[in-house]
């Protein structure tokens, strides 16, 4: 039944996953989503609900104990490692909540880092690196360390590599879990600008306040999805 | 992702570590070296020699009587070749004139060079009497362009002599060219006129060249009168006999030549029949072989101590690549995040060992060079570049870094992802 529409980025269909540590731990426990290219869905729940796991399946970063995962036309537990590196290299980019920036590499290096892995000559990836960093306001840091940055600097040198090979998808685990909360609604700004230019988003949080800014909210507890709530987004109204 | 990139990353990282990478180098620096120390000492010790013997004594055959053992490699005790005075108590004196004609006679040979001691006890200059053995032998055996002054005597009853130029300096008084000596028989002396002072004498046995104190007359008349005979079996009279002769040999028929003059004492020589053990035949190209393989061999026995030396800077390497992996987990989670192959991970890790290999080799190499440049000045051979070992190191410090590499490389390529990004 693997749903591979045009009509959506990723379908999960009847998605299981168990860790086995001893005791087998059902992390995801029967999920069936799908989401359309260009949206924008949060993901809500407590601690332990199996956010992340969910978010590392659809990013081909790990494959379900059973059901189909098919993000861009591919059904993940169909390829092979090579295949699924491929497609998280091209289709999809990933930002975390403690940013996961390569620390002895340069901002402009970091977010060129799955141009690099794509093969890409050093001038263009240059090139591409500069023109996101300057999208994200860091057109003055790019020589600049991760150590050296704040985090909500470094937050936005990932937001700006999960952009770098223009990806179908963009997968956020709690990208505002580390910051204060008004670099958060910076974050956020950077994302549905993001969103606005086409890239679909899947983003993870606990916070209402934050998964607010998405068109629905995917609720989900125990592994299981508990409801879908749609957002009413209302166009910002001019400051008074 | 390029050759050309992931290098760099791979020294980036290694660059972080400056520190520990320099440390994890020197086993590998520390066999290198020892590797071309040695290699190179006994390169330009191997050439010295050749070269030396290539000048000089690479045509020379030199014929004892008795049964002995010349070459260093294959000699019956494995010990030296014999000194003179040895081999003066084994050997019987039985080469005779007849069989010096016959050798002259043998296809290749270009010249034959008796040498025997004379009954003297000493030899005095002036009012200086020192106790010298009294060489006789014929003027092929004094090469012109070894005469440190004058030149060589002519056979007959002359009364020339020439002296090595240790002998000459062993008097206090300067001894030179028309000098009179005075040769002491033990009943009888007899005054010679020094014509020629020679650094180095053909048909010596030691092969690295006679730098004793010798003093040369000519065979005849005085080895006739003062040496040993023998009655020759071919010919019926007394004739003199010799304990040791050189055949100077055609160079390019050096082997042929010495199978020809083996024959010949086995078939129908005089000192095959005097001389119960027979001669031994021995050409100097082959005693240089058997030093060049005892050579060899010690090069090869240290070089095997240098490997020795690579193998613990192996583990260094191994064990710091290993502690790398662990610490930059959550990296290898990151790139595989980012489109990273289990491939170019392992390469990435790959790199930098061999890079860390190929950097103790850079180091190594002129290290060792250093070292063995200085050990042959000191020894006071030529410094001969061992271009082939310089290769071979190279080829071992990569060798070194990329066997070392590939566990660690290998587990790098396995790691997860999801539990390396959990990995804080
Ligand atoms: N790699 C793993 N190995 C074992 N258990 C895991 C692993 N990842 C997650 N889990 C377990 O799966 C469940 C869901 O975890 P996770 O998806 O990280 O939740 P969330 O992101 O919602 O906090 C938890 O019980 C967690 O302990
Ligand atoms: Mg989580």
């Amino acid at each position: 039944m693997g749903t591979s529409d045009a009509e959506t980025v990723v379908s999960l269909d009847g998605v299981r996953k168990e860790y086995d540590l001893g005791g087998t731990v059902t992390a995801l426990d029967g999920v069936t989503l799908d989401f359309e290219p260009g949206s924008y869905s949060a993901v809500m729940g407590p601690s332990g609900s199996g956010k992340s796991t969910l978010l590392n399946l659809v990013g081909a970063l790990d494959t379900p104990t059973d059901g189909d995962v098919v993000v861009a036309g591919r059904n993940i537990p169909t390829l092979s490692e090579s295949e699924r590196v491929a497609l998280r290299g091209t289709r999809i980019g990933f930002i975390f909540q403690t940013f996961n920036l390569m620390p002895r590499l340069t901002a402009e290096e970091n977010v060129a880092l799955p141009l690099l892995f794509a093969e890409w000559e050093r001038s263009r990836r240059r090139e591409r690196a500069r023109s996101l960093l300057d999208d994200v306001g860091l057109g003055d840091r790019i020589d600049h360390l991760p150590q050296e940055l704040s985090g909500g600097q470094r937050q936005r040198v990932a937001i700006a590599r999960a952009l770098a090979s223009d990806p179908d998808l963009i997968l956020a685990d709690e990208p505002t879990g580390n910051v204060d909360t008004e670099t958060g609604e910076g974050i956020m700004r950077l994302l549905e600008d993001a969103n606005d230019r086409g890239n679909a988003i899947i983003l993870v949080t606990h916070e209402r306040r934050i998964a607010e800014h998405a068109d629905r909210i995917i609720h989900i507890t125990d592994g299981v999805v508990e409801g879908i709530e749609s957002i009413e987004q209302t166009t910002p109204e001019p400051l008074q | 992702m390029k050759f050309r990139d992931g290098i760099g990353i791979a020294w980036r990282s290694l660059t972080g570590h400056r520190l520990r990478s320099a440390l994890t180098t020197v086993g590998i620096v520390i066999g290198i070296a020892t590797v071309i120390i040695f290699a190179s000492f006994g390169t330009s010790v191997q050439t010295d020699i050749v070269g030396e013997f290539e000048d000089t004594a690479a045509s020379e055959i030199i014929i004892v009587t008795g049964d002995v053992g010349l070459d260093p490699s294959s000699g019956g005790d494995g010990g030296p070749p014999p000194s003179a005075d040895e081999l003066g108590n084994i050997a019987l004196p039985g080469i005779t004139v007849h069989d010096l004609d016959q050798l002259s006679q043998i296809d290749g040979v270009r010249s034959v060079i008796p040498r025997g001691s004379i009954d003297a006890s000493s030899v005095s200059y002036q009012n200086e009497t020192r106790p010298q053995s009294v060489i006789a032998t014929t003027p092929a055996a004094l090469p012109e362009e070894n005469f440190v002054s004058g030149g060589p005597f002519e056979q007959g009853d002359s009364g020339e002599i020439v002296l090595s130029e240790t002998a000459a300096n062993e008097f206090e008084g300067d001894v030179g060219v028309n000098d009179t000596v005075v040769i002491d028989y033990g009943n009888s002396k007899e005054n010679f006129t020094v014509v020629g002072i020679i650094s180095q004498a053909r048909g010596g046995l030691n092969v690295f060249g006679s730098f004793s104190a010798e003093v040369y007359v000519p065979t005849d008349p005085y080895y006739r009168e003062y040496g040993n005979t023998v009655e020759s079996p071919s010919q019926g009279v007394e004739q003199a006999a010799y304990r040791q002769v050189t055949v100077v040999a055609e160079p390019n028929q050096v082997s042929e030549t010495r199978d020809r003059i083996e024959r010949y004492f086995e078939e129908e020589s005089d000192a095959g029949q005097v001389v119960e053990e027979g001669v031994t035949v021995q050409s100097t190209a082959a005693i240089v072989d058997g030093i060049e393989s005892v050579l060899n061999d010690v090069i090869q026995l240290v070089s095997g101590i240098g490997i020795l030396a690579l193998l613990v800077g192996a583990f260094g390497i191994a064990n710091i690549m290993l502690v790398s992996v662990t610490e930059r987990t959550k990296e290898i989670g990151i790139m595989k995040a980012n489109g990273a192959h289990n491939r170019e991970v392992m390469g990435l890790f790959l790199a930098e060992s061999t890079l860390l290999g190929l950097a103790g080799a850079v180091v190594g190499i002129p290290v060792g060079l250093i070292v063995g440049f200085g050990a042959a000045a000191y020894a006071e051979v030529g410094f001969t570049v061992p271009f082939g070992w310089i290769a071979v190191a190279t080829a071992m410090g990569i060798t070194t870094g990329i066997v070392a590499g590939l566990y660690p490389a290998w587990r790098a390529a396995r790691v997860d992802p999801i539990d390396a990004l959990r990995y804080e």
